[in-house]
């Protein structure tokens, strides 16, 4: 899975030449915490490349978060320096916000990125592409903004992958240490029962290897395939299971 | 207006044609359970086919009335894929030929199937789908329709011949998306005759889901809809389609706190059951004022069923019913639709479970026993599915007792075995219901419905504030207003609330006064509340403040009280509020307490005050900041929902520090959520 897939393209963007209270408002409006700065485009909203002329294309400039706009109203309580006599709602957002030098692009893994995210810390990483400036801006690359991605964005890729936006139901398979096919099996018989299948996770667990498949299947009438499983002595954990749990003891 | 006449008013919809919903051998869903039901109503003499005064006329929905709730390019593909595929057998009724297509399109309609979710087992395509659907929907719209009065109802003589029941069994359809087939379903036929009730009047409508499965379609459809408040009772999606349903699902944007889900733990029971239904469906019904109930019936509950893993009998789904029809009448004016839905026992439990429905609508006795004719017919039926039933019963892991055909009614309680874990799963399933009502149900209203185990726990510590029930004096103080002089009476005993009325403002919580009123008597009639509420001197009530012992999110909490408070919208602006909180908690006990208010901003009537909720926030900061109450950060799920939403709480002088850190730690702990 790449960072493109499950970036945020509609982006709500400020120019480095924006009141913050210009920016404070957005972030209120959309209850969000993070806005791209950038230059060349007319608009506040934009999708992907829709803009039109040579200078739409968004050159990448930084990020102000709410965070930033906090610290500078705070400062602007406190401080008694002359610049900062201006009630912070005056203030552009060219002196307040910050670089944000930590970037991917479209293609770097999601896992690179989620790691990316955690160990620096943050919740949110810019996503841009370098193109070769034109020779009047002095050549030199300038970063194109793409999208965002955010720690949001991952939680949703996580709850897609598991199928949890589709109508389903979730059966846990028992795997043996590196033999699959139990698992193989069960999505050979859930086709031959025209059972969709949702999502498949079998994810490494300590070990190395996957003990238990989790699969999503896109039925409400489960029990053909559940009769089949037990015919063929595939273990499933399903609610069931709980009443043996303590039932018995 | 006796029995007579209420039979009257109670219709049956039902059309041989909607027997044409049929997957085919081999599927789950049987349309010979619809013929079984019939049956049963007439054998049993419940109703009959040729008396008019029984039914009503169905005819289909139009295109433009299922594109209220399907899109376009669905319904535009149904309609493809209703036509017959030549070289493919074709299940259910034969194609008449003439529309069969040429081959070489079947790719392309196998693509519009797997695009619309038609390419599994669940919901295969089938020849004249389209029709069939169009009809069942057609038959829940005229349904409500005509409960509703309105002219796609068809024409009724007068308004004392319009029927106030229907029952639709064929309806029911409720997984059904807006651009996709699911669970069964096509066009959800509840979807789109609650839209257009939306479109041709101003009624707002309570839908009840008691459906084993999660009414997801009808949900989607009114996510953000404060017209409709959709209630689902559904085994818990973590083992069961269609994996959503849960608690906190509650609706989006102005639609927030219109979405109700009651998640189930399996193999809940009939007891359990009853309890997180009394404990919820009337103190919503009170809070959201609906016009019309439409319930959703389907009885795939049953313990027998071979699809879920509930296990209630005949009982608990008669309870369900009789629960629908009382709060239709005594809170809708009677306006009650029923419709079918799951129920995968074709023949034990469909049958007997829908003529409950009819009989308990159109106010007829059921006999004890089933008609022996109609056993002899029917019992064979079923042992033609009897091994695959008790296979697949067995393969969801259902205790199955070796079961034989009923002969009655009603359930016998020897044919079910106690699940082995039924206390835990009945204590799962309170602290289930704890959450929904302290998410959705506002204060004043969870009030005067005390859930059964929170009856005044603390009532011996209540006697500070009391001193022993009557014997307290009411206090009373004059308040002179630019609009005339109020009375402030605290300790209101149940008489005073009586001889009262409500001024047509109070409608806060209840959002008709009368229902305010009755909410107060009920709360002055417990021995743990404190009422106090401000009238005119004609006897009129334009405001109240309430005491009560904090809900089930804040158990095991010593001294924790919630106040309510709410002034008339006629009545604001005198500074009634700030005058009639400071004489509510003039109390010697206030300091021996913890006293909380919550803001929460959908309960906040917006239109009527003119400001912004961020404002207003601020206003009820200033009010409650009047008497030393200060606004404290929490986990507590409702107040962390919206940025507006507040919470204010004053820890009196004298309580002691362990319970006060106590309280403290609970506010930013979420012990209610985990486990869900």
């Amino acid at each position: 899975m790449i960072v493109s897939e499950v970036m945020t393209t509609k982006l709500i963007t400020v120019t480095p030449d924006d009141t913050l209270s210009h920016a404070a408002n957005l972030l209120r409006q959309y209850q969000f915490h993070h806005l791209p700065v950038v230059t060349a485009t007319g608009r506040n909203e934009w999708s992907g490349y829709t803009g039109s002329g040579q200078n739409a294309l968004p050159e990448f400039q930084g990020l102000l978060t709410s965070q930033d706009i906090d610290l500078a109203a705070a400062m602007g309580k406190w401080s008694s320096s002359e610049v900062l006599h201006r009630p912070w709602q005056e203030r552009l957002v060219a002196e307040v916000m910050h670089r944000a030098s930590i970037r991917v692009t479209p293609t770097t893994s999601v896992a690179a990125a989620a790691q990316l995210l955690v160990e620096r810390g943050l919740n949110c990483l810019p996503v841009v592409e370098y193109e070769q400036a034109g020779q009047d801006d002095g050549g030199g690359s300038r970063p194109v903004l793409l999208g965002l991605l955010t720690r949001s964005d991952l939680l949703m890729a996580l709850a897609r992958s598991l199928g949890a936006f589709e109508p389903g139901m979730e059966l846990m398979i028992q795997l043996l240490p590196g033999d699959l096919r139990p698992l193989a099996e069960t999505l050979v018989l859930a086709a031959q029962l025209h059972i969709q299948i949702r999502s498949v996770i079998a994810a490494p667990q300590e070990s190395g290897v996957p003990r238990v498949a989790t699969v999503r299947l896109g039925t409400i009438n489960p029990a053909p395939l559940l009769v089949r499983l037990q015919e063929a002595h595939i273990q499933y954990t399903f609610a069931g299971s709980l009443t043996e749990g303590d039932g018995h003891d | 207006m006796t029995e007579v006449n209420a039979n009257r008013r109670a219709r049956l919809l039902f059309d041989t044609d909607e027997l044409h919903y049929d997957f085919g051998p081999g599927h789950p869903l049987q349309p010979t359970r619809l013929v079984a039901l019939m049956d049963l109503l007439e054998s049993a003499g419940l109703w009959q086919s040729a008396n008019e005064q029984d039914r009503l006329p169905l005819r289909p929905a139009t295109i433009e009335e299922l594109g209220l709730v399907h899109t376009p390019d669905y319904i535009a593909a149904v309609q493809s894929l209703s036509l017959p595929v030549a070289g493919e057998p074709s299940v259910g009724r034969q194609g008449e030929g003439e529309h069969i297509l040429p081959t070489h399109q079947a790719d392309s309609q196998a693509q519009l199937a797997l695009k619309y979710g038609f390419a599994d087992g669940d919901t295969p395509a089938l020849p004249g789908m389209h029709e069939v659907s169009a009809r069942i929907a057609g038959g829940t719209l005229v349904a409500l329709s005509a409960v509703m009065g309105l002219p796609e109802g068809g024409a009724i003589a007068s308004e004392n011949e319009r029927p106030l029941h229907v029952f639709h069994p064929a309806g029911g359809l409720h997984h059904a998306w807006a651009e996709r087939a699911s669970g069964f379903c096509v066009y959800n036929d509840i979807a789109v005759a609650i839209a257009h009730v939306l479109r041709a009047s101003e009624a707002k409508v309570l839908y009840i889901d008691f459906d084993a499965h999660h009414g997801d379609g009808v949900q989607r459809a009114f996510y953000d809809e404060p017209r409709v408040m959709t209630v689902s009772f559904h085994e818990t999606g973590r083992y069961l389609f269609p994996g959503t349903g849960d608690v906190l699902e509650l609706g989006n944007g102005i639609g927030r706190g219109y979405s109700v889900n009651v998640p189930l733990q399996p193999f809940t029971e009939d007891d359990s059951y009853i309890e997180a239904m009394d404990a919820l469906l009337a103190p919503l019904v009170i809070s959201f004022a609906p016009d019309v109930i439409v319930s959703q019936h389907g009885c795939d509950t049953h313990a027998w069923d071979p699809l879920t893993h509930l296990s209630l009998t005949m009982r608990g789904i008669q309870a369900q019913i009789k629960l629908a029809h009382q709060l239709a009448d005594t809170y809708c004016q009677g306006r009650w639709v029923a419709v079918g839905g799951g129920g995968y026992d074709l023949y034990r439990v469909v049958p007997r479970a829908w003529s409950i429905v009819w009989a308990e609508m159109s106010g007829q006795l059921l006999p004890v026993s089933l008609p022996e004719d109609w056993v002899a017919r029917w019992r064979p039926a079923w042992f033609g599915v009897e091994e695959q039933e008790a296979l697949a019963q067995q393969a969801m892991g259902k205790t199955s007792v070796p079961a034989n055909f009923p002969t009655t009614f009603q359930d016998r309680p020897e044919d079910f075995s106690e699940q082995p874990r039924r206390w835990t799963i009945s204590r799962t399933n309170r602290h289930t219901v704890a959450l929904v009502r302290h998410l959705l149900i506002p204060p004043s209203v969870r009030q005067a419905f005390p859930s059964v185990q929170n009856r005044s726990p603390l009532a011996g510590l209540f006697d500070l504030l009391h001193l022993r029930g009557s014997a307290t004096p009411s206090r009373s103080k004059t308040l002179e207003t630019q609009k005339g002089t109020l009375l402030l009476r605290d300790f209101c005993p149940p008489s005073l609330i009586d001889r009262l009325t409500p001024d047509v403002g109070l409608r806060a919580f209840a959002r008709i006064p009368e229902r305010e009123h009755q909410l107060l008597v009920s709360i002055a009639k417990r021995p743990d509340c404190a009422l106090t509420v401000a009238h005119t001197q004609s006897g009129e009530i334009v405001g109240e403040v309430t005491l009560a012992p904090g809900d089930e999110w804040w158990e095991g909490l010593e001294n924790v009280y919630e106040v309510g408070i709410e002034v008339s919208s006629n009545w604001r602006g005198l500074g009634i509020a700030k005058n009639l909180l400071a004489f509510a908690l003039d109390l010697d006990a206030l300091e021996d307490i913890i006293l909380f208010a919550m803001g929460l901003s959908w309960h906040w009537d917006m239109e009527g005050l003119g400001l912004s909720v961020y404002r207003y926030r601020e206003l009820i900061a200033w009010l409650f900041a009047s008497q030393g109450f200060t606004e404290y950060p929490t986990t507590e799920p409702n107040v962390r929902m919206e940025p507006a939403n507040v919470l204010l709480v004053r820890i009196g002088k004298r309580v002691d520090q362990r319970v006060a850190s106590r309280f403290l730690s609970h506010l930013l702990s979420s012990p209610n959520l985990t486990g869900l």
